[in-house]
C-alpha cells in the first residue's frame, strides 16, 4: 500500500509527498506533461532532445549537475511517448538542493547555444547506438508507422530520422520550454525520510514565485480503428530472421489493459508459457519468442515477436503464432493457469515497490494519468480478470484485420 | 532569496549496515540471513565455486548453470516452471568467473512450496537431450545476435587480451565451441562443482520452518569446497583492431591489470577512478560527451575477480570521431597526472561518492548485497567505514602521485572494435 498526501500551489503545480522514516534517502521527481506525442510531425524527437537540454544549466544555475554532486546527490531522466520524467536521488538532509535545482530550470533555461549544438551531436550518436548500429535496432522506427496511420505514435520517442535532430533551432526550443514546461503541466512528487511541513514549505519556497504561464490543452485526433491487415518486409544485416505481429488494444487507463497484460503474459512469459512450451519446446521454431503490451496512455499495442531457428521460414513461425491465438479463441484457458499468471504479477509488485524511487515514480505517473486515487488498486484489477474476459479479448484482439506485421529477413 | 546561492549541504554521515546473521546450517554450508524486511518478500541466493574459470571446455560452465532447472527424463523442465510460477515464484541462474548459483523469488507464503519445486529439479538433474539440443541452439542464436554489436566484440577480445588467451579468465568462446560440448560434459561438471558446499543467502522475513528446510537440505553436501589456486595473468598492450565492416560506431575499450580489494592503493584509486569516468559529471563525460559530442556515454571502471583485478575505459564513439576521442582519453590521464585535481571538483566527488554509498546500500536487499563483497572479497567488516575514511582523507597530492602510478599510456591495453 503506497501512501502519500497531496497539496498544490498558487501557480497550479501539484505536489505530492510519499514518506518513508526508513531509508536515510529523499527522492525529488517531476514529471511533465508532454512526450513525443506533443510533437510536430516535420520535428520528431523533439521532446527528448529537450530532456537532454534541461541538463544544460537554467536561468541562475550554470550547471545542473555539479551542485547536485556536491551534495551527495545523482539525477536522471527518461522521455517516452507520453511523458517526461526527471528525478533526483539525495542524501535526505540536503533535500533542498533538489528543490533549488528542479525550481530554477522550470523557472527558465538558460538556453545557451553550445548546450544545444552539443546535445544534438549527443542525441545523434545515441540515435546510432541504440536504433541503427545493432541488429534489429531499428524494428520499432518500421513498426510505429505501420501500426498508426495518422496518431502522433506513429514515430519513435528518439524521432522519425536524425535530420529532424539535426535541424533542431534555438527558436523551437524556446518555444518548446514555455508551450510545456509550466508549474500547471507538471506534478511535483518528493519522497523519503521527510515530513510533510518540511515539503510544503520547501515547495512553497522555491516554486511558488514560478509564474503559473498557459495551460497546455492536448487535442490529438485518436487513431481510427483499423480495417486491414498491414503487412511489411525488410532486409537487413541481421543473423536471424525475425518476425513482429502487433494488434491494437485499449489504452493504459482502460479495463482492458489489465486483461491484455495478463493474455501477454499468458502467451510470453518465461518458461512455462504458451509460446515457449509450444513454439520454442515443442514446434522449435524459434529460439526466442515473446509478448508483452505497450501501455500506451493514448492507445495500446500487444506486441508478439520472435527470432526464428536456422531453417525455419518466417511463413511457418507465422502460422505457428497464430495456432496459439486462435487456440487462445477458441478454447477458454484453465483456471489454474489464470491463477499462475496473476500469483506471478503478485511477486514482482511486491519486489518492484521495494525502491523508494519506483514508488516515487509510480505516484507520479498515477497522478498525470489522473488515476492517483486507484494507484492502490492494481492488485484487485488484475484479481478480478476472469476466464471469459480472456477470451473476449482474444476474439476481439487477435484478428487479422487488426494485426500489422513485420518480418525481418536476414540480409 | 537569491537562486544563485546554492542551499546549505551536509556530507552523509557514517553508514549504517545490517550484518546478515550467519547460521551454520552444517559442517560446511553457512547461511547468511537478512530477516528485517518489511513486506512478503524472499530472496534466497545459493551459490557454489563453479565459475566458468573451472571449466576444461568453453560454454561448459555457462551450460550447467543454464539448465540448473532443465529436469530430466522423468521430470520435464515444462512441468518445474509450471509449478514455480504457480507459486508466483521467479528463477533466475547467475555465473560469472568465479562463482554459478541460482536465486529464487517469492513470496514468503509460497516460498516452501518454490523451494519444493527447486529442490526436486535439482535432486533429478540430469540434462536431458532435447532440453540440452534446444539450449544450445536458443544460445547459439543470441551468440550470432551478440557477435553483431561492436561493443559485444570489443568486450570478448578486450578479455582475451588482458588476461591472455591461455588463462581460465581469458578464454572466450567462439562459435565453433558450440558444436564441441555435450551433455555429458555438464553431467561431469555438475558432479565436480555443484555438488560441493554451497553458501547461501537469504533476505526476507520468514519463518525458522523454513530455516530447518534449508538446514535438511544441506545435509546432502558433504564435500567442503576450497580455494582454487590463483592465476596468473600476461597482458597485452598497444593496440588490438577487430575488424567489423561498414559500423556507424567504434567500441572502444583501454584498460590493464590492476590490484584487488585488500590492496592499500585500491580506495584512493576508486576515487582517482571517479574523479576520471566513476560518475555522469566525470572527466571523461565533460570532455568526450559534454564537450566535444563524440558519444552518448563514455565512462571508466575498475572490476575485480576472485583471481585479478582491472581497470577499464569503455565507449561506443562515431566511427570517425575514434582516433580523436582515443587521444582525449589519454588527454584525461596526463591531466590527472600533471596537475592537482582542484579542491571544489574533488570536494564534488568525494560528496558524490558518500551519497552514492547510502544510495547502494539502501534497503535489505542492496544491504545483502554490499555484504557478499565483504564476504567474497574477504574484506574486513569495517571495510566500507574504512572506505569513506580513506575517501575523507585522500588529498590531491596523493591522487596524483596513484594517476602517475598507473595511469600511464604505455601500460594499456586499447582495443577497437569496427
Amino acid at each position: 500500500m503506497i501512501k502519500f498526501e497531496e497539496f498544490k500551489l498558487d501557480n497550479g503545480l501539484k505536489v505530492i509527498f510519499h514518506e518513508d522514516k526508513t531509508t536515510p534517502m529523499a527522492v525529488v521527481n517531476i514529471i511533465y506533461n508532454v512526450g513525443a506525442r506533443d510533437e510536430n510531425e516535420e520535428r520528431t524527437g523533439f521532446a527528448h532532445l529537450f530532456e537532454h537540454l534541461m541538463f544544460g544549466g537554467s536561468k541562475h544555475i550554470e550547471n545542473f549537475d555539479s551542485p547536485l554532486q556536491l551534495a551527495g546527490g545523482e539525477c536522471n531522466a527518461f522521455t517516452n511517448n507520453d511523458i517526461t520524467n526527471y528525478y533526483d536521488v539525495l542524501p535526505a538532509q540536503n533535500i533542498e538542493t533538489a528543490f533549488w535545482l528542479e525550481s530554477d530550470r522550470m523557472l527558465e533555461l538558460a538556453f545557451t547555444p553550445k548546450s544545444l549544438e552539443v546535445q544534438r551531436n549527443v542525441v545523434i550518436e545515441e540515435f546510432k547506438q541504440r536504433y541503427l548500429n545493432q541488429p534489429y535496432g531499428d524494428v520499432w522506427l518500421e513498426l510505429r508507422p505501420l501500426v498508426y496511420k495518422s496518431h502522433p505514435y506513429k514515430w519513435a520517442t528518439i524521432g522519425k530520422n536524425i535530420e529532424h535532430i539535426a535541424d533542431a533551432t534555438m527558436e523551437n526550443v524556446k518555444d518548446f520550454f514555455f508551450k510545456y514546461y509550466s508549474p500547471q503541466n507538471a506534478t511535483l512528487v518528493v519522497g523519503g525520510n521527510l515530513n510533510l511541513d518540511q515539503v510544503k514549505s520547501l515547495s512553497q519556497k522555491w516554486f511558488g514565485d514560478i509564474p503559473a504561464r498557459e495551460k497546455y490543452i492536448r487535442n490529438i485526433t485518436p487513431e481510427p480503428v483499423q480495417q486491414e491487415a498491414r503487412e511489411k518486409t525488410i532486409e537487413r544485416e541481421v543473423p536471424a530472421d525475425a518476425v513482429y505481429l502487433v494488434f491494437r488494444m485499449a489504452d493504459r487507463m482502460s479495463d482492458e489493459f489489465y486483461v491484455g497484460d495478463l493474455v501477454s503474459d499468458i502467451l510470453g512469459r518465461g518458461k512455462s508459457s504458451r509460446f515457449y512450451q509450444k513454439l520454442v519446446t515443442e514446434q522449435r521454431l524459434f529460439s526466442q519468442v515473446s509478448a508483452y503490451v505497450s501501455a500506451g496512455w493514448e492507445d495500446g499495442m500487444i506486441i508478439v515477436s520472435g527470432n526464428l531457428m536456422e531453417g525455419v521460414s518466417i511463413e511457418k513461425g507465422l502460422e505457428g503464432i497464430w495456432q496459439e491465438l486462435e487456440q487462445m479463441c477458441s478454447h477458454e484457458i484453465p483456471e489454474r493457469e489464470l491463477v499462475k499468471v496473476k500469483n506471478k504479477f503478485k511477486t514482482s509488485k511486491v519486489f518492484s515497490e521495494q525502491p523508494l524511487l519506483n514508488r516515487v515514480m509510480n505516484i507520479a505517473m498515477f497522478d498525470l494519468m489522473g488515476k492517483l486515487d486507484e494507484i492502490n488498486d492494481e492488485l484487485h484489477k488484475y484479481d478480478v480478470v476472469s476466464s471469459q474476459d480472456i477470451s473476449q479479448f482474444a476474439k476481439k484482439t487477435f484478428t487479422k484485420n487488426n494485426s500489422s506485421t513485420l518480418k525481418v529477413k536476414a540480409k | 532569496m537569491d537562486r544563485k546561492i546554492a542551499p546549505e549541504y551536509f556530507q552523509a554521515e557514517e553508514l549504517k549496515l545490517i550484518t546478515p546473521e550467519k547460521i551454520a546450517l552444517n559442517n560446511w554450508v553457512d547461511l547468511y540471513w537478512i530477516k528485517d524486511v518489511k513486506d512478503d518478500s524472499i530472496k534466497l541466493d545459493i551459490e557454489w565455486r563453479a565459475g566458468s574459470k573451472y571449466q576444461d571446455k568453453p560454454l561448459v560452465a555457462t551450460f550447467v548453470n543454464k539448465m540448473l532447472m532443465a529436469g530430466s527424463e522423468d521430470l520435464r523442465a515444462k512441468d518445474i516452471a509450471e509449478e514455480i510460477d504457480y507459486y508466483g515464484g521467479y528463477v533466475q541462474t547467475e555465473l560469472d568467473k568465479d562463482h554459478g548459483g541460482v536465486t529464487l523469488f517469492g513470496l514468503a507464503e509460497n516460498m516452501t512450496s518454490i523451494f519444493d519445486v527447486f529442490e526436486k529439479a535439482f535432486n533429478e538433474l540430469s540434462f536431458p537431450d532435447n532440453e540440452f539440443n534446444k539450449e544450445v541452439s536458443i544460445a547459439l542464436d543470441k551468440f550470432k545476435v551478440d557477435s553483431k554489436k561492436v561493443k559485444v566484440l570489443c568486450r570478448r577480445k578486450f578479455n582475451e587480451a588482458l588476461f591472455g588467451e591461455s588463462s581460465n579468465y581469458g578464454k572466450v568462446a567462439t562459435e565453433e565451441d558450440f558444436s564441441k560440448i555435450h551433455a555429458a560434459d555438464l553431467r561431469d561438471f555438475f558432479k565436480t562443482y555443484y555438488q560441493k558446499a554451497p553458501v547461501i543467502f537469504l533476505t526476507g522475513n520468514i519463518s525458522d520452518d523454513f530455516i530447518e528446510r534449508l538446514r535438511n537440505w544441506a545435509n546432502r553436501f558433504n564435500v567442503r569446497s576450497n580455494d582454487s589456486t590463483v592465476q596468473e595473468f600476461v597482458q597485452e598492450k598497444g593496440r588490438v583492431q577487430v575488424p567489423y565492416q561498414d559500423a556507424l560506431q567504434s567500441a572502444i575499450r583501454i584498460g590493464r591489470l590492476m590490484f584487488d580489494k585488500n590492496h592499500p592503493d585500491y580506495f584512493k584509486f576508486q576515487l582517482l577512478n571517479t574523479v576520471l569516468g566513476g560518475y555522469f559529471g566525470s572527466r571523461l563525460m565533460a570532455n568526450i560527451r559534454e564537450d566535444k559530442g563524440y558519444t552518448y556515454g563514455i565512462g571508466s571502471g575498475m572490476s575485480v575477480l576472485e583471481d585479478g583485478g582491472f581497470f577499464f575505459v569503455t565507449t561506443e564513439v562515431g566511427t570517425d570521431v575514434k582516433e580523436n576521442a582515443m587521444n582525449e582519453v589519454y588527454n584525461e590521464f596526463d591531466r590527472l597526472r600533471n596537475q592537482p585535481i582542484p579542491a571544489d571538483e574533488l570536494m564534488r566527488v568525494k560528496n558524490y561518492m558518500l551519497g552514492e554509498f547510502l544510495r547502494q546500500t539502501d534497503g535489505p536487499i542492496s544491504m545483502m548485497e554490499t555484504f557478499k563483497n565483504i564476504y567474497y572479497n574477504k574484506l574486513k567488516p569495517t571495510y566500507y567505514n574504512d572506505f569513506i575514511e580513506a575517501i575523507h582523507d585522500a588529498s590531491a597530492a596523493e591522487l596524483q602521485d596513484l594517476a602517475n602510478k598507473y595511469l600511464n599510456k604505455e601500460e594499456m591495453l586499447e582495443v577497437v572494435a569496427g
